[in-house]
């Protein structure tokens, strides 16, 4: 069983006058079931042109499961960002050099991706997901 | 201007070779390069074995549109509960299109929040479990008098 680790630190001296804010959190990446650990994953990373889009689909995979997304823009002009959002509603906004990570159930059969696009200017991405299932495409005829 | 750094780290032996991520971020305000310099605090709450959806940031209280970032874990130990994590009005099934993702005892997940919806949690699972999160604000709306 493959064992996927994923660990988040949080700190600031500044934010709250008289105290030091330091949140360190880590979690081992479970499939669905909770039994066994994630066992498959894919990594890229992409461009994309100023107002156009991109999602990381899952089409193939499994609904209602437990997956995971990390996505990093990679962009290093402050001006721009990357928007995000899943079925149609954008959710946030994904800053150059800012990363996000999230779990991704796949809610539904249809509709479901990650969607990604770019405002101000192109804008680079890197990203993974760990995922807990996933159906390769059946073959065709011809 | 404050200063608030994350990082995240990410280890997997699902390949043939060991996967590494390691990142770190300055959380900074929308197309800028300054940083946040506002919170609405770090919160916990314990939720009930099965919960509706409850609001856990609220649209309004954020200046929309902008570059918000949002920390959520669930702090309990047993991986057989979870938190529903949505986006807008509704958290409560495996099915509702707005679900975000589901989060097991000790995950977490940050992302980015443009504050203009809501993010709602809803329980489930066999024992009670505890919520913790934080928004990181690009903007807050004081509240009216």
């Amino acid at each position: 069983m493959a064992t996927t680790t994923a660990t988040v630190s949080i700190s600031s001296g500044d934010l709250n006058p008289g105290s030091t804010l330091s949140i360190n959190a880590s979690s081992t990446l479970m499939k669905t079931g909770l039994t066994t650990g994630m066992e498959l994953m894919e990594m890229g990373n992409h461009t994309l042109a100023v107002d156009t889009e991109k999602a990381l689909s899952l089409a193939l995979g499994e609904v209602n499961g437990s997956h995971f997304v990390y996505i990093c823009n990679t962009t290093t002009d402050d001006t721009r960002y990357i928007e995000w959002g899943l079925h149609e509603t954008m959710i946030g906004n994904l800053g150059a050099g800012e990363w996000m990570f999230i779990p991704w159930n796949n809610a539904v059969t249809s509709d479901s991706e990650v969607e990604l696009e770019a405002k101000i200017g192109a804008a680079t991405f890197e990203y993974a997901i760990f995922k807990s299932a996933w159906t390769l495409p059946a073959a065709g005829g011809a | 201007m404050a200063t608030i750094n994350a990082s995240i780290s990410i280890s997997s032996d699902i390949m043939s070779y060991p996967a590494r991520i390691n990142k770190t971020m300055t959380m900074k305000k929308l197309a800028s390069c300054h940083g946040l310099e506002e919170t609405t605090g770090l919160r916990t709450k314990k939720f009930g074995l099965v919960t509706t959806a409850a609001v856990i940031a609220e649209a309004g209280e954020l200046t929309s549109g902008q570059a918000h970032k949002m920390y959520i874990r669930n702090t309990s130990s047993s991986k057989a509960g979870y938190f529903f994590v949505a986006y807008n009005a509704s958290a409560a099934g495996a099915t509702t299109t707005e679900i975000i993702g589901k989060l097991h005892g000790g995950d977490w997940m940050l992302f980015p929040y443009n504050g203009a919806t809501n993010i709602t949690v809803a329980s489930d699972g066999a024992e009670e479990q505890t919520l913790e999160y934080m928004v990181f604000a690009d903007g807050i709306v004081a509240a009216e008098g």
